[in-house]
């Protein structure tokens, strides 16, 4: 064939769209919400992780910290001493500078003489001299992007709010986002500060620090993005789900061409087009839909993208203290990506087309197929790989319950993957035995009998926008109550926690003439002291393990707190825990519990300043949010064997106090003791910031959860309104035997009311099977905790609500179209069949 | 039983109104047996469809069991339909998904009087009955026809109105079907009227009109 044949040949195939622009709509609104939900999603990922490659050039350059206990700055003099004494440290300062206009910068202040070789702080720089850098006026290293977050005007820093100028500018694209670097003196005058943060000391060198200062080992300290990895795999999967649904649309929309044009291929082949050339154009067809549908959808992405990422970056700096830009960084591979992800699934949902075209011969092309023998061979494939991936998932739910926790987030999510995919392609074969059951049952009311017979008609058609609806809903609910358990446990468990009314955190040189000012006052019920520490675990008394660094936590077993705070496992109960654990026994949190197999009434040895220590486990405590092991003692029994006092006193306050009483205390504890009111925190100001970085974070989550249920509707108004031409001259015979258009329309609502009820009946499950995979095997792997499993049948009953909403929404039109159908238009489609 | 008195029809086209039949009248007695012929694009099937309470007229009155159509509303037409009258179309409009023996009883269920002594014979009589589970594609187009008439008989209608009953079949089914058509109306006592474009069809029947342009041209005996 020549290029005019082929060009006719694909003008003709290409007609169909001009009759019937709605599939064509269809093909295209699915490439695009599929391509724009996931591209939005990647393009927010690769602008975090550049942000998390400059961060991590900056910072994981293998440096340990030098920091004090009490978590007090450091002074200049604890500086000097240790660099007297010939320790390699280097001091670094960092603080926040508030700029005209209200925007905030972080600013480090660093001295590139005495950093280690190699250092990131050292090498990202500028174009100037290290002795510009060093020297009056200095100079402001920051990224690109950071100075277009802060203004407007090109190359020009704002003043600081009060006036003052930051000192001269120097672009260093290789810094993170939000960050200046200058050298320390400048920092220090900026910051109007005289103390230092932290010092920094290469690994290798060997220091013996005083008492009141403790070293972090560069590789017990996260790398930055290593701890976001959980939440960009979350995003992920949650756009990989609303690609799945897209491009079920897509095939959806590609099968009902495919099958309206069969007769029009047959002509082609008559006419002489060869097979081969009939299965090019049909590809080119495709490739010419996908690369439109790709770049709507890769457009619309970048604009969620930009929606989204200001959300997403404050999530992340709340949750894990990283700093993300708040302006996209796409790398060319992230535009290349969108386009082969979004050509890869449409050639995916079309291969089963562009096959069956090449299978059919030009005197069977044309043939009306047996729909039932097809769609039943159709059904038993789809059981059969429903079941596969169904095993697929039972199999590797057996393999995670064998690995140690905080391992197989990504086989968590295939097994999540083939879990909902399998039960998705189990749909059809259940509506269709559960139709056929029902014809059965209800074979004395004829239109009932008609609506399902002819519901059963309609499934090979509505069957994958039922998936869809399946999977969003399912996805919804699954996601949704892990939200809803999420919360209801995480602000229970702070609440438990938190059980003070206020915590006071006093400079260590006044903390004992704290605890008597306040035990003398009469608003206060009753004080609980708190200290902290560090140790290694050593193993259990039975067995050596590899050393593993803990934190040690010391609370006071004051009925208070004990009566509050809840405990996932004792030996014998909650109470017998607590009294041995006043009598000297610990108690270790979940995640400490479940990466080494400890348990209620093993014994557990720890490093400690006066030697190694053995105690016995009298619990295990949730510890929702922490990454780290944890050992609990009581606050004296932490102080004795770690010899360190306790830094925070939990205050439990009178239950008759008046209303005014903390504003009082505040102001009298600054006035008495000269501790300033930052020192003294109300409890409903750590659950109201608690509350606010938890909304914050699953926003996101929230957002795209929303906007697959949306993709799914779509995906069901799309494939009814692709029908409404057959529909009609489906029902036109019934109204010619007698049934007026009131019946007929209330019965296709009825229908398909009743197919989205069932799909949403069996989302129930499947989603309650979702949000326990999510809580006992996602959050295992991701966080190496779990979550207690919540059910809420409020929010079930919403969801059921919702799919017959969407359902009978999509239904309307069509419906509505049909109402409106005159008689004149049912004739005409009678006659033309 | 039937009776179109003065029926006019036209139908809106770009070039402007289309008339379809101009004052057309016709009377079918009970039991009697109408032909309407006349060449595509006549008004034949306009008329059927007029008949059938499936269209109004622009002028005139249809009349079944004089009682005027065009007074009726809508549902009230519905119910006329599926329990006085019996439909069969050329393409037969059976419903895919119901097997032979439930396609056959949907309009008498439809319309609450189902005969199962009535509906078994009809199966018998027209050949179905060893097929009763079969679905529709999985018939011949004449074994398709036939169920369309059994459909159409099953609820014992007053009239049987059948649009080119045989025009999809081959001549020996169509012998078939028309024979075994015109022995079940006999029996059932019910009128027919029958549009065809066929001499051979239409020279069993009792009367044949002939439709040429809209008007009554011809008529016989």
């Amino acid at each position: 064939m020549n290029a005019a044949s082929q060009r006719t040949a694909f003008l003709a195939l290409f007609s169909h769209y001009r009759r019937h622009p709605g599939q064509l709509a269809m093909l295209l609104v699915g490439l695009w919400v599929a391509s724009a939900l996931w591209s939005g999603v990647q393009a927010i990922n690769a602008s975090a992780r550049d942000s998390y490659a400059r961060a991590e050039a900056l910072f994981s350059t293998g440096l340990d910290r030098i920091e004090r206990r009490d978590g007090l700055p450091l002074t200049l003099d604890d500086y000097l001493s240790l660099r007297l004494a010939g320790a390699p440290v280097s001091p670094l300062v960092t603080g926040e500078l508030e700029l005209a206009g209200g925007s905030r910068l972080e600013v480090m202040g660093i001295d590139p003489l005495t950093l280690p070789e190699g250092s990131g702080f050292r090498t990202a720089g500028g174009t100037a001299t290290l002795a510009d850098f060093l020297q009056p006026p200095y100079r402001t290293r920051l990224a690109p992007d950071t100075l277009a977050s802060l203004t407007e005007e090109d190359d020009t820093l704002p003043p600081l709010a009060d006036g003052r100028q930051l000192p001269p500018l120097e672009l260093a694209p290789e810094l993170p986002p939000g960050v200046a670097v200058m050298d320390i003196a400048a920092a220090l005058e900026l910051l109007e500060r005289d103390d230092l943060s932290r010092l920094l000391v290469a690994p290798e060198a060997r220091l013996d620090l005083p008492q009141p200062l403790v070293r972090s080992a560069a590789e017990n300290l996260a790398a930055p993005g290593q701890l976001t990895d959980s939440f960009h795999l979350n995003l992920t999967a949650m756009a990989l789900l609303a690609l799945v649904v897209g491009l079920l649309i897509v095939h959806a929309a590609l099968s009902l061409t495919l099958e309206q044009r069969l007769g029009l291929m047959r002509t082609l082949r008559a006419l002489g087009v060869s097979g081969r050339a009939l299965v090019s154009l049909l590809l080119g067809e495709l490739l010419m839909l996908g690369v439109l549908g790709a770049a709507l959808g890769i457009l619309s992405g970048v604009w969620l993208a930009q929606w989204l990422l200001p959300d997403v970056a404050a999530s992340l700096q709340a949750l894990y203290g990283e700093r993300v830009g708040s302006e996209l960084a796409l790398p060319w591979h992230y535009w290349l990506g969108g386009l082969a992800v979004t050509l890869g699934g449409l050639l995916t949902a079309g291969l089963g087309t562009l096959w069956r075209a090449a299978r059919l011969d030009v005197l069977g092309l044309g043939r009306a197929q047996a729909w039932r023998g097809q769609f039943l061979r159709q059904l038993r494939g789809m059981a059969l790989a429903g079941g596969l991936l169904w095993l697929i998932a039972g199999g590797l739910l057996a393999w995670l319950e064998r690995q140690p926790p905080a391992e197989g987030l990504t086989p968590g999510f295939v097994m999540i993957a083939a879990g909902l995919l399998g039960s998705a392609l189990w749909l059809p074969p259940l509506l269709a035995m559960l139709l056929a059951a029902l014809a059965r049952l209800l074979r004395r009311r004829p239109l009932a009998q008609w609506a399902l017979a002819d519901l059963q008609l309609q499934l090979p058609r509505l069957s994958v926008a039922m998936m869809a609806l399946l999977l969003a809903l399912s996805a919804n609910l699954g996601v949704g109550s892990m939200v809803g358990g999420f919360r209801l446990t995480f602000l229970e468990w702070l609440d438990q926690r938190l059980v003070a009314d206020l915590y006071l955190r006093p400079p260590p040189a006044r903390y004992e003439a704290a605890v008597d000012w306040l035990e003398a006052r009469d608003e206060v019920a009753t004080l609980l002291p708190r200290a902290r520490a560090e140790a290694t675990l050593l193993g259990s008394a039975s067995s050596q393990r590899q050393p593993r660094p803990v934190n040690v936590y010391g609370v006071t077993p004051h009925p208070a707190l004990t009566e509050h705070w809840p405990l996932l496992a004792s030996q014998e109960d909650d109470a017998s825990a607590w009294q041995a654990f006043a009598r000297g026994a610990a108690m270790i949190n979940e995640q400490l519990a479940l990466a080494t197999g400890l348990a209620p009434g093993q014994w557990l040895r720890l490093s400690s300043p006066t030697g190694p220590m053995e105690l016995p486990i009298a619990a295990i405590y949730p510890d929702y949010g922490n990454p780290r092991g944890e050992v609990m003692l009581t606050a004296p029994h932490l102080s004795e064997r770690f010899q360190t006092a306790p830094d925070s006193i939990g205050i439990v306050l009178d239950r008759q106090v008046a209303p005014g009483a903390i504003a009082a205390l505040r102001r009298d504890l600054s006035q008495t003791l000269g501790i300033g009111g930052d020192s003294l925190i109300d409890q409903r100001e750590i659950q109201r910031r608690s509350t606010e970085i938890f909304e914050r974070t699953f926003a996101i989550t929230r957002a795209l959860n929303t906007l697959t249920l949306g993709v799914a509707g779509l995906a069901l108004l799309s494939s009814l309104l692709a029908q409404t031409g057959q529909r009609r001259s489906q029902l036109a015979p019934l109204w010619a035997l007698g049934v007026s258009r009131g019946p007929l329309v209330g019965a296709s609502i009825a229908q398909l009311g009743g197919a989205a009820l069932v799909t949403a009946a069996l989302a129930v499950p499947l989603g309650l099977a979702l949000t326990w995979c999510l809580v006992a095997v996602i959050n295992v792997a991701a966080f190496g905790w779990r979550l207690p499993l919540h059910v809420f049948p409020g929010q079930i009953a919403a969801t059921l609500g919702l799919a017959v909403g969407v359902a009978l929404l999509a239904a309307l039109l069509p419906a509505w179209r049909l109402w409106r159908t005159s008689p004149r238009t049912l004739l005409t489609e009678f006659d033309a069949l | 039983m039937l009776e179109l008195r003065h029926i006019s029809k036209s139908y809106p086209t770009p070039q402007g109104p289309l008339c379809v039949l101009q004052g057309v009248d016709l009377r079918l007695a009970v039991g009697e047996s109408l032909a309407l012929m006349g060449e595509s694009g006549s008004g034949k099937s306009t008329l059927l469809h007029l008949a059938a309470g499936l269209d109004t007229p622009d002028d005139g009155e249809v009349r079944l069991d004089g009682r005027p159509l065009s007074a009726l509303d809508e549902p009230t037409r519905a119910r006329l339909r599926r329990e006085r009258l019996g439909l069969v179309f050329q393409q037969y409009h059976l419903v895919p998904s119901l097997n032979v023996a439930d396609n056959l009883r949907l309009q008498a269920r439809l319309a609450g009087r189902e005969d199962a002594a009535w509906s078994r014979e009809l199966l018998e009589r027209l050949g179905l009955a060893s097929m009763a589970g079969r679905y529709p594609e999985q018939l011949s187009g004449g074994q398709q026809q036939r169920l369309a008439i059994g459909r159409a008989l099953a609820t014992r209608p007053a009239l049987l109105l059948a649009d080119e009953p045989t025009g999809n079949l081959d001549e020996t089914s169509a012998d078939e079907v028309l024979t075994l058509l015109l022995e079940l109306v006999g029996d059932s006592g019910c009128a027919l009227l029958m549009v065809t474009h066929s001499p051979r069809v239409a020279a069993p029947l009792d009367r044949c009109l002939r439709l040429s342009h809209g008007r009554i041209a011809e008529a016989s005996p």
